[in-house]
C-alpha cells in the first residue's frame, strides 16, 4: 500500500472534515435564528441557558465520552462524519464495527480508515433517503408505520440490532463478555432506575471489558 | 395561522431541507473520495463494494425506527425540524428528552403544540442544537491531534497490537450494558425482582441472536459469504418479526 498516497490523503480528509463540521455546526445553530425571523419571535437566551445547565451539562459530558471512545474506532473521515450525522449508538458504531468485520480490515489501519468512512458515508446517505422519503410521504405512510400491529417491532429496533450483534461478538469474546454482562445485569436488577442511563452504563461496561481483554492480551504476550 | 401551520410551513423545510442537503453532499464526497482512495491504495474493489453494501442493509430498519422518531415528534415540533434533528447530527433517546427540558424551561407544561408559542419553539430548537453539538466541536479542534497521538504510539509497538482487541472489547461493553438493561427491565422492572416488567427486549434479543447464528452458520459452514452483507438487516427483521407475533398472542 503506498503510504504516501494514505498521508496526503488523510491530512485532506482532516482539511475537508474541520471545514464541513465548522459549516454544519454554523448552519445548525444559526438555524433556530432563521428559523425564530420566519416565525416572528427569537429564541429565549436566558431559558436556553437554565435548560442548558439543567440537562445540557450532562449531553456536553457524554460528547466528550463518545469523542474520546469512538473516535479512533471510527478513524478520521468516519469520525467527523459520525459526529456531523449523529445517531451513533443505535446506528454508525454498530455499522461501522460490521463493516470492518465483514471486510476483515484492523483498527488503526488504512483499510480501516476507508471501510469506517465509506460505511459511514452510505449508513449516513441511507438514514438522509429514508428521512427524506418518509417525510414525502408521511401522510401515505402514517398509517403503516402507527398501526398499532406494527408498534412492538418498531419498539424493538435496539434490541434486535444489540440481539444480532451480540452472537456475533459474544460467541468468539465469551470470557471477555462474560464478566460485563454479568455485572451489567446485576446492576440492573438492583438499582432498576438505571435503564434511564444505559448510555452512561455503557462507560463502566467497557472499562471492565477492555480491562479483561488486557489482561488476556498480557497472558497471550507473557 | 396555527403554530403548527407555521412550523410545517414552506420556509421551515427551506431552512432544514438545504441543511440535509448540505450534509447528503458532504457525506457524498466522503464516500467518493474513500473508494477512490481505497482503489489506489490497493484495496479490493469487492472489499469496498461489500462495505457499502452491508452499510446500506445495515441502516435501512434503524433508518426506519428514526422515522418514526420524527412522526413522533412532527406532533409538538412539527415536521421539518425533527426531519432535520435526526437526519442530521441528532439521536433518537437524546432529541425528545432535550425538547422536554427545553419545554419546560419555557414554561410549558409539556412538549405539545397546544402549549407551543414562535420563541419558545426557537428556544427549544436552540437548546437542542447546543446541547449536543459538542461532539462535532471537539472533531474540529482534537481529532487530527488524538488520532495522531493514538497513531504515534502505534507505530513503536509495531502493527495494529491491542488497538484492535481493545476496540472489540469497547463493543462488547456497550452490548453487554444494553442487554443487562433488557434483563434489569424484566426482572425489577415492575418492582424489585418482581419478574413483571417487559420481557419483549429480551425474546427479541434471543430472536435476533439466533438468526444471527443461521446466517453466520450458512456463510461459514455452507460458504455463502455474500449472506454476511445481510446478516444484520435480516436478523433485526425477523427479531422485530417475533415482537409483534408474541404480542398478538399475549
Amino acid at each position: 500500500m503506498n503510504n504516501n498516497y494514505f498521508e496526503s490523503y488523510n491530512k485532506r480528509t482532516h482539511v475537508i472534515g474541520r471545514i464541513s463540521s465548522a459549516i454544519v455546526l454554523v448552519m445548525l445553530v444559526g438555524a433556530p435564528f432563521l428559523i425564530g425571523k420566519v416565525l416572528g419571535a427569537m429564541p429565549d437566551i436566558g431559558a436556553a441557558g437554565k435548560a442548558f445547565l439543567s440537562v445540557g451539562l450532562v449531553w456536553t459530558v457524554s460528547s466528550v465520552v463518545e469523542f474520546l471512545v469512538y473516535t479512533p474506532m471510527l478513524g478520521a473521515g468516519g469520525g467527523y462524519l459520525a459526529f456531523i450525522t449523529g445517531n451513533l449508538i443505535n446506528m454508525k458504531i454498530p455499522c461501522a464495527v460490521n463493516a470492518r468485520d465483514i471486510v476483515g480490515a484492523k483498527t488503526g489501519t488504512p483499510e480501516n480508515e476507508i471501510v469506517s468512512t465509506l460505511s459511514i458515508a452510505t449508513s449516513s446517505l441511507v438514514t438522509i433517503i429514508v428521512l427524506a422519503l418518509g417525510v414525502a410521504l408521511l401522510v401515505p405512510l402514517q398509517p403503516v408505520l402507527q398501526s398499532p400491529t406494527l408498534q412492538p417491532a418498531f419498539e424493538n429496533v435496539v434490541p434486535a440490532l444489540f440481539g444480532a450483534m451480540a452472537y456475533k461478538y459474544f460467541r468468539g469474546n465469551m470470557k471477555i463478555a462474560a464478566a460485563p454482562l454479568i455485572v451489567m445485569s446485576i446492576l440492573f436488577i438492583l438499582v432498576p432506575s438505571l435503564t434511564g442511563s444505559t448510555s452512561f452504563m455503557i462507560i463502566p461496561a467497557g472499562a471492565l471489558a477492555i480491562g479483561i481483554a488486557y489482561k488476556f492480551y498480557k497472558k497471550a504476550g507473557a | 395561522m396555527n403554530i403548527l401551520s407555521l412550523l410545517n410551513s414552506a420556509p421551515m423545510y427551506a431552512i432544514c431541507g438545504g441543511i440535509i442537503a448540505f450534509v447528503a453532499v458532504v457525506c457524498a464526497v466522503f464516500m467518493v473520495r474513500a473508494y477512490r482512495a481505497g482503489l489506489a491504495m490497493g484495496i479490493d474493489r469487492v472489499k469496498l463494494k461489500r462495505a457499502i453494501t452491508s452499510s446500506a442493509t445495515f441502516s435501512l430498519l434503524p433508518s426506519v425506527g428514526i422515522l418514526l422518531g420524527v412522526i413522533a415528534l412532527s406532533g409538538s415540533l412539527g415536521t421539518p425540524w425533527p426531519w432535520l434533528r435526526l437526519s442530521v447530527i441528532g439521536a433518537l433517546h437524546y432529541e425528545t428528552q432535550v425538547a422536554q427540558a427545553a419545554a419546560e424551561q419555557v414554561g410549558m407544561s409539556s412538549l405539545s403544540a397546544a402549549e407551543m408559542t414562535p420563541s419558545g419553539f426557537a428556544t427549544i430548537a436552540l437548546l437542542m442544537s447546543v446541547c449536543i453539538m459538542w461532539g462535532m466541536v471537539l472533531s474540529i479542534f482534537f481529532n487530527k491531534r488524538y488520532l495522531g497521538k493514538l497513531g504515534g504510539g502505534r507505530k513503536g509497538s509495531g502493527g495494529t497490537g491491542f488497538g484492535d482487541t481493545a476496540m472489540t472489547a469497547m463493543f462488547i461493553g456497550l452490548v453487554s450494558a444494553y442487554i443487562g438493561s433488557y434483563i434489569g427491565g424484566f426482572v425489577s422492572g415492575g418492582g424489585l425482582f418482581s419478574f413483571s416488567g417487559s420481557f419483549m427486549p429480551l425474546i427479541v434479543v434471543v430472536v435476533s441472536g439466533l438468526v444471527m447464528a443461521g446466517f453466520i452458520y450458512l456463510a461459514e459452514k455452507k460458504k455463502l459469504a455474500w449472506v454476511e452483507s445481510f446478516s444484520i438487516a435480516g436478523s433485526m427483521l425477523i427479531g422485530m418479526a417475533a415482537a409483534v407475533v408474541v404480542k398478538l398472542f399475549m
